[in-house]
Order: C-alpha cells, then sequence, then structure tokens
C-alpha cells in the first residue's frame, strides 16, 4: 500500500519539475529544454531537502533503463529524412566517429592529469 | 479485412503493440549477443520498424502520433538524471575541481569536434544544430537539437552512433593511453558516449560505471549550458 503511494509520489514529482522547467522555458524564453530545467529543479530540491528517497531512486532508475525503447518512434522517424542523409550522411557519421574518440581522450587526460595534481596536493 | 485494418490504425494499440514487440525481439537477439554494442536493440529494431511502416504504407505521422507515449516518457526521463547525480554528491564533491574541469574540456571538445567536421564538409546550419549535442544522453540530445532547429530524429541516430563507437573504443583506446584509474577510464566513457559507455564501464567495474553515470548526467547538463549559451550569442 504504501509502496503504491509512494510510487505515484515519486512519478509526480518527477513530471511537477518538468512541468515547472517548461513554465520557466515558456515564461523567460530560456532556450534551455523544460526538460532540462526540471532536472536542475529536481537536483536543488534533492539537495536542500535532506533524506533518503528510495522509490524516487527506483522509479528514476527504471526510467533510465528503459531509455532505449523511449526513443526508437524517434528513430524510426529517419524514414522521412532520406534527402538529408544522402546528402550529409558521410560527413555526420565521420564528425560523430572522430568526435566521439577526441572527447574520449580530451576528457581522460584532462581529469587524470587535475586529479594527480589534486590528491599529490592533499 | 481491409474494415478490421483501418479500424485497427485508429487508435494507439496497434503501433504501440507492433513496436513493443519489435524492440522484444531486438532485445532477445542483444542478450544473446551478450549484449555487443552493434547489437544494440534500437539499431536492430529501427530499420525492421521503417520496413513494416513502407510494406504496410504506413504514413509516418500516423505512426508518430500512436506511439508519442512512448517518446512522452523521455521528459520525465530527463528530470530522472538528476538523482543518480544526488546519490553520488560525495564522490562528486571531492572530485570537484578535477571532475568539472575534465568535463568542461570534454563537453567543450565534443562540440565543437562534431560542428568543426561537419561544417568543413558543407553542413548547413540545421545539420550543424543537430549534431551540436551528440554527446548526452538521447532524450537531451533530441529536446536541445529541436530546440536549436535541427532535427531530433536524426540527431538520436548521431547519439547512438557515438554510444556504439564510443562503448567499442573505450577499452583499448584507454589502455592505449596507459590510464589505470577507474574513475578515470569510466568518466571519460560517460562524457563521451553517455549511456552506452555507461553500460560498458558497469562491465567492467563498480566504480567505473558510476563515474561514467556521473559523466553522463553532468555532460548533459554542461552541453545544455554550453550550447544555451551558443545559442544566445
Amino acid at each position: 500500500m504504501a509502496w503504491g503511494t509512494a510510487m505515484i509520489a515519486a512519478i509526480a514529482t518527477l513530471l511537477l519539475c518538468q512541468l515547472l522547467g517548461e513554465g520557466i522555458h515558456l515564461l523567460t524564453g530560456l532556450p534551455l529544454p523544460g526538460a532540462v530545467i526540471g532536472m536542475f529543479l529536481l537536483l536543488g530540491w534533492l539537495l536542500l531537502r535532506p533524506g533518503e528517497r528510495p522509490t524516487l531512486v527506483q522509479v528514476s532508475a527504471w526510467l533510465t533503463a528503459h531509455l532505449s525503447v523511449m526513443f526508437v518512434p524517434a528513430a524510426v522517424g529517419l524514414i522521412e529524412e532520406g534527402p538529408v542523409l544522402a546528402k550529409n550522411g558521410v560527413a555526420i557519421v565521420l564528425a560523430t566517429l572522430v568526435s566521439t574518440l577526441l572527447t574520449m581522450v580530451v576528457t581522460a587526460l584532462v581529469f587524470h592529469w587535475a586529479l594527480t595534481r589534486a590528491e599529490r596536493k592533499a | 479485412m481491409s474494415v478490421m485494418w483501418h479500424a485497427l490504425q485508429a487508435t494507439p494499440l496497434l503501433w504501440l503493440a507492433v513496436t513493443l514487440l519489435v524492440f522484444e525481439g531486438a532485445d532477445q537477439l542483444s542478450k544473446r549477443s551478450n549484449r555487443h554494442p552493434l547489437c544494440h536493440p534500437v539499431l536492430l529494431a529501427t530499420p525492421v520498424l521503417i520496413a513494416i511502416l513502407l510494406t504496410t504504407r504506413t504514413p509516418y505521422p500516423l505512426y508518430a502520433q500512436h506511439t508519442a507515449m512512448l517518446g512522452f516518457l523521455l521528459g520525465p526521463a530527463t528530470v530522472g538524471l538528476a538523482v543518480p547525480l544526488w546519490r553520488n554528491r560525495a564522490l562528486v564533491r571531492r572530485a570537484a575541481g578535477p571532475l568539472l574541469l575534465a568535463l568542461f574540456a570534454g563537453s567543450l571538445t565534443a562540440i565543437l569536434s562534431v560542428t568543426g567536421i561537419v561544417w568543413a564538409f558543407g553542413g548547413s546550419a540545421q545539420i550543424l544544430a543537430t549534431v551540436a549535442p551528440r554527446s548526452v544522453t538521447t532524450p537531451v540530445a533530441m529536446a536541445l537539437a529541436a530546440q536549436l532547429g535541427g532535427i531530433p530524429a536524426l540527431a538520436a541516430v548521431v547519439v547512438l552512433i557515438a554510444g556504439v563507437f564510443g562503448a567499442m573504443i573505450a577499452t583499448p583506446l584507454l589502455d592505449a593511453l596507459r590510464l589505470r584509474d577507474y574513475r578515470v577510464r569510466g568518466f571519460a566513457a560517460g562524457v563521451a558516449a553517455h549511456g552506452f559507455g555507461t553500460a560498458r564501464a558497469f562491465q567492467v567495474t563498480e566504480i567505473g560505471g558510476t563515474f561514467a553515470g556521473i559523466g553522463m548526467a553532468l555532460n548533459a547538463a554542461m552541453t545544455a549550458l554550453l550550447l544555451t549559451l551558443w545559442a544566445v550569442l
């Protein structure tokens, strides 16, 4: 019983944060997507109100674990992007591969360097 | 037969069921491949669903409308990315300076390299807006692409390619760089290859997976802020 209501409360929390985020997005014209603003709002709320939140952890972990199926309909939308792909497909794939490799190298090297420095000082 | 087909096309039931069935089949294959990145269920399910739409002559807008429920969940899932960050706040705080520095460098590298190469190939502003968020988790990338005037469907696929490739190169690449700290290895995988990098890191070590998850969530926030700044300027 308690499980059921806690679950609804967790879902409501996520939806409320997104709703507030969308509201802020529309009112201020801030070019951040509403859901991303909602993410910041939830983080702020969690940090300001200490306490364990096992159900919220479970619900958001469940959502993250099933992200794949949620974007299938969008990926199927490629069906309408034939001309764009024919024109830019090669450049997009090449850029994505190179960028992924570079990002991993830069992130790893900078983090390693900064961690080593910080931990030597400590 | 035709009457029945039209009746079934009138509600979300048919295409939701087809989508979930195809996805489930793809997921079984992916499990059997021991979750090899190239056998990702989305990579397998998408062409099958496209083929089904083409053979049944179903217009994509109808399919999109009927499966909108699935896409709707991307919103709350994005908000929920705050939760793992909050849970790991002690780890984040302990390495806050180096984490933020590496995050900033990685996020900027991701945006500049992908847009730079596409721009060099003569990509339009619409294509640049589509690829710019390539290193962040799909829901955020799609929202950012839409916000910037790009193509969300294409952004989802770009993110998918980055994830598959990133998960495949992480171990050999980080070995070649002689980095042995699993915090560093995980974080780099999460920043460069979002959920795919995180899943891969968790296969190797718990601490690497945790740092990858932190990298993925932080990078969603950082990329959103950087691209927003870019859009405003």
